[in-house]
């Protein structure tokens, strides 16, 4: 018979505001299941897009697809979706979200509703999707595929970086001419598809509002160079949500206000997060382990503490000039200075912004180790883990390692040989440590 | 053997210091083919009727497409800048205007990927990785620059990796919109110009617009001469195989586009003077998928029963297969015609209705497929690739719409592997005959 038990995938928080963010998460599917009720326009979207403040400002009830297929793992409840997206004919090689999100699609159409048990209620159909360029390219790709399974309108934008080496004032202006424009374009869309015109003011206040959420969490991360460390990965794992999902909300900023005050309480007494901090480990890169999120105590039970991520970073503080006067090329100056705030750093020094990066939280963070995580089904934040590691080896002689299986796909998981890595990772800690 | 003796005559014979140097490298090619044993096409013919004249087209093709670098290593040699580029986005003509030679780089599904792995991760498109591990064992060291477009999330990595472990003096990245749109035009513009500066800075040249209408010339002509290849695969059965017409394309890829047009006109000449085989009742293929600059899977599916007819590939007709419009500004043409490349890593503006959005995504592998007589197409997927990945499904509803049997194969770009896929074939052509 099945084992009907349920299994252990999340980890232990080291601070409260992280213990409040699993209501946050219900109430992005409950929210979105009420407005449908209410006849309040929903979409599927693709978070930290940069237009996320646009569709606040429109009352349109964001669904972030992503999420979901990440709620599904730590549930482990995905199987049955991807399965039936690689029934459907994608590859099991392709990015696992998609295949979480195609497959609840496909399965919500042939059964006419919303699959019996679906996490936090599952996802309603939505009245439109919007997603971009950003981050990676199913992004952009899977809500054009998913209009197999459901007939709502789509849009995605292009959200572009110049390359490390370029020269920052000689693109400067087309690159934030073309965002503007793909903004614009946008705000077209949602126009034609709400019915309804946007009001600048109101993306002025959610732009606000966006910003100082963003200022806290910065103020917050920094907060965590504290020795002992006041917070650990698995909690920011948690905590990005109001962030990246509540963007422009007044929920977001309290969240965060209430958050800083806590990490700050707990460094100014030298509160550190549960078990001996003998080694701190920095998140060097990749998409957790949803399906695991455990293992981070795993590694405390060994000493190891994880102090810091490298992986859903919020934006280093941007200033727009002044001139700009008009939100939505407010909004394009920072998603522009945004990504391309560590170019100079790394341009002047490694040449590397990956790297550049890491050697800055290396040392602010008194980082003794580095682990990284491989995800077989994502290009985008996996692809130049190894090359990272080997510029940064150039720089340190610290010990790194890379873990490999998938965000959410567990086929792509071994226990026993995440175990056995680890083991030797904390054997050459501990050896540096002696050396030392 | 063949292809190593006649490697060591051809770079004898671009050295600049050979006694053979004003000797056309085209004559060389040709009459040494005459004083070497073998026959590259002994398959193809025995399917295509037998040769009536002296193959020199198809051979000098064979040989380039089994030494691609040969003629790019000689010109680099002899002092012409070589500029490596990857995918269908940058712009050949930009490249020719500055008196460089192109170079498209590639891979190879026969040589093992030995030490790329030690900077890059299994997880990606191992095209990228077989071109990169080729560059790690020097095989690239003829190229002066090279020049990456964002055409999906491997190359972005792949360009920083590249950079920081082979450096190049010159190493540039076209920022390639995924969108279309009025601004997109403009920004992939921008980009180019970009590009431009670049390489003026680099070469300290100045561009020549005549220059550049001039390369929109040449390359049109080029695209023409390959259209007129591809015309021939119309007949039943085809004049010539979708084996010999891989790597009439892919030998073309890093060599100046005078030459290859010239090579492709003999090779059409050849072809027309084959004696004409019967009809036979050989099911006739479509391929679709990404990178295939090897002639190995198309020459199994040949050899399990089929014509391989038309093709939408990165290394066939996406390729080459529209014009640049010669417009008076010669960048406006480029623009148009490279940001409107059919590939799937571009999202076309979304149309009204389900049936309309197919059509306008894939309308134009609905007219190769109708004028090309096809009755059964085969997507060959390298691995790894998302967005082939995602769009592939959508084709095949859009196929089947057209009755069109689809066979869908995800492989990992190496010729080891290829024979497992005989079986998966020949079940297929069964399937459809």
């Amino acid at each position: 018979m099945e084992n009907t038990e349920k299994i252990k995938t999340t980890a232990v928080k080291g601070t409260k505001a992280a213990q409040k963010v699993r209501g946050f998460v219900k109430n992005i599917y409950r929210s979105a299941q009420e407005a449908k009720a209410q006849g309040k326009k929903v979409s599927y979207v693709m978070v930290s897009s940069h237009y996320d403040e646009i569709l606040r400002a429109m009352d349109i009830v964001p669904l972030p697809t992503e999420n979901f297929a990440g709620l599904c793992a730590a549930k482990r409840e995905m199987d049955r979706f991807l399965l039936k997206a690689e029934e459907d004919g994608y590859s099991q090689v392709l990015c696992s979200y998609a295949r979480i999100g195609l497959g609840f699609d496909s399965l919500r159409k042939e059964l006419g509703g919303i699959p019996e048990n679906s996490p936090d209620g599952g996802m309603p159909m939505p009245d439109m999707m919007v997603g971009s360029s950003n981050v990676c390219d199913p992004r952009f790709k899977w809500f054009q595929a998913t209009g197999r399974f459901l007939d709502a309108p789509h849009h995605s934008i292009d959200v572009v970086k110049p390359p490390v080496h370029a020269d920052l004032k000689a693109v400067q202006n087309y690159y934030v001419r073309y965002q503007q424009a793909q903004f614009e374009e946008l705000i077209a869309f949602l126009e034609k598809h709400t019915g309804k015109k946007l009001d600048k003011e109101r993306l002025w206040e959610t732009l606000r509002l966006g910003d100082e959420a963003c200022r806290l969490w910065y103020e917050t991360d920094r907060l965590r160079v504290a020795v002992p460390s006041p917070m650990p990965s698995q909690d920011r794992f948690s905590i990005m949500v109001p962030a990246y999902y509540y963007t422009g909300t007044q929920e977001a900023v309290d969240f965060y206000r209430e958050l800083y005050e806590e990490v700050k309480y707990r460094v100014d007494n030298k509160i550190g997060t549960a078990g001996e901090q003998r080694y701190r480990v920095l998140y060097g890169g990749g998409l957790p382990p949803w399906h695991t999120l455990w293992i981070f105590n795993y590694f405390e039970s060994f000493g190891a503490a994880f102090v810091m991520e490298n992986v859903y970073r919020v934006h280093d503080p941007v200033e727009v000039p002044s001139h700009v006067k008009d939100p939505v090329e407010y909004l394009a100056w920072r998603t522009f200075l945004r990504l391309t705030s560590s170019h100079e750093k790394a341009k002047a020094n490694s040449g590397n912004i990956e790297v550049e990066r890491l050697l800055d939280l290396i040392r602010d963070y008194r980082i003794d180790g580095v682990v990284f995580h491989a995800c077989r089904s994502c290009r985008a934040t996996t692809l130049g883990q190894i090359h990272t590691k080997n510029r940064l080896s150039q720089f340190t002689d610290m010990p790194m390692t890379q873990l490999v299986s998938d965000m959410v796909d567990l086929r792509d998981y071994s226990e026993a040989q995440w175990k056995a890595q680890i083991g030797a990772f904390i054997e050459a800690l501990a050896g540096r440590e002696k050396t030392a | 053997m063949t292809g190593s003796i006649f490697a060591c005559y051809f770079q004898a014979l671009l050295s600049q210091d050979s006694p053979l140097s004003g000797y056309s490298w085209y004559e060389y090619l040709h009459d040494t083919y005459h004083n070497i044993e073998g026959n590259f096409f002994i398959d193809t013919q025995s399917l295509y009727g037998k040769e009536n004249n002296s193959m020199t087209g198809s051979v000098t093709l064979e040989e380039l497409y089994q030494c691609r670098s040969q003629r790019a290593q000689a010109l680099h040699d002899a002092g012409q800048k070589v500029i490596g580029y990857f995918c269908c986005y940058v712009p050949d003509e930009i490249i020719a205007a500055f008196d460089m030679l192109p170079y498209r780089i590639q891979g190879s599904q026969n040589e093992p990927i030995d030490q790329a792995d030690v900077h890059m991760e299994t997880m990606a498109c191992p095209f990228a990785r077989s071109c990169f591990n080729l560059a790690l064992n020097g095989k690239y060291d003829f190229l002066d620059g090279f020049v990456i477009p964002h055409t999906c999330d491997t190359l972005e990595h792949l360009y920083v990796i590249w950079q920081e472990t082979r450096p190049l003096s010159l190493t540039h990245f076209v920022n390639v919109p995924h969108m279309l749109s009025p601004s997109s035009a403009t920004f992939y513009r921008q980009e180019l110009n970009t590009f431009i500066v670049a390489l003026k800075t680099w070469s300290g040249q100045k561009l020549d617009t005549g220059k550049l209408r001039e390369a929109v010339r040449v390359y049109n002509s080029r695209r023409a001469a390959l259209r007129d290849l591809y015309e021939l695969r119309k007949a039943d059965p085809p004049l010539v195989s979708g084996a010999e017409v891989t790597k009439a394309v892919v030998a073309g890829m890093g060599i100046p586009a005078t030459e290859h047009i010239e090579l492709i006109r003999a090779f059409i000449t050849e072809v027309k003077a084959r004696q004409k085989a019967k009809k036979d009742q050989r099911p006739r293929i479509f391929l679709w998928g990404n990178e295939l600059d090897d002639a190995a899977f198309i020459r199994l599916v040949e050899e399990s029963g089929a014509h391989v007819v038309m093709d939408d590939l990165c290394t066939g007709t996406r390729f080459f297969w529209e014009d640049v419009p010669e417009t008076e500004d010669p960048l406006d043409g480029i623009v148009t015609r490279y940001l409107n490349t059919h590939c799937p890593r571009t999202n076309l503006p979304q149309a009204a209705t389900r049936e309309a959005d197919l059509e306008n995504r894939f309308g134009h592998i609905g007219r190769f497929v109708r004028e090309w007589k096809v009755n059964g197409v085969i997507f060959y997927i390298v691995r790894y690739c998302d967005t082939c990945e995602l769009e592939g499904p959508d084709l095949r509803e859009y196929l089947q719409g057209m009755k069109l049997p689809v066979l869908m194969i995800e492989d990992d770009y190496s010729t080891s592997t290829i024979g497992q896929l005989r079986t998966r074939v020949q079940a297929f052509l069964e399937m459809i005959a």
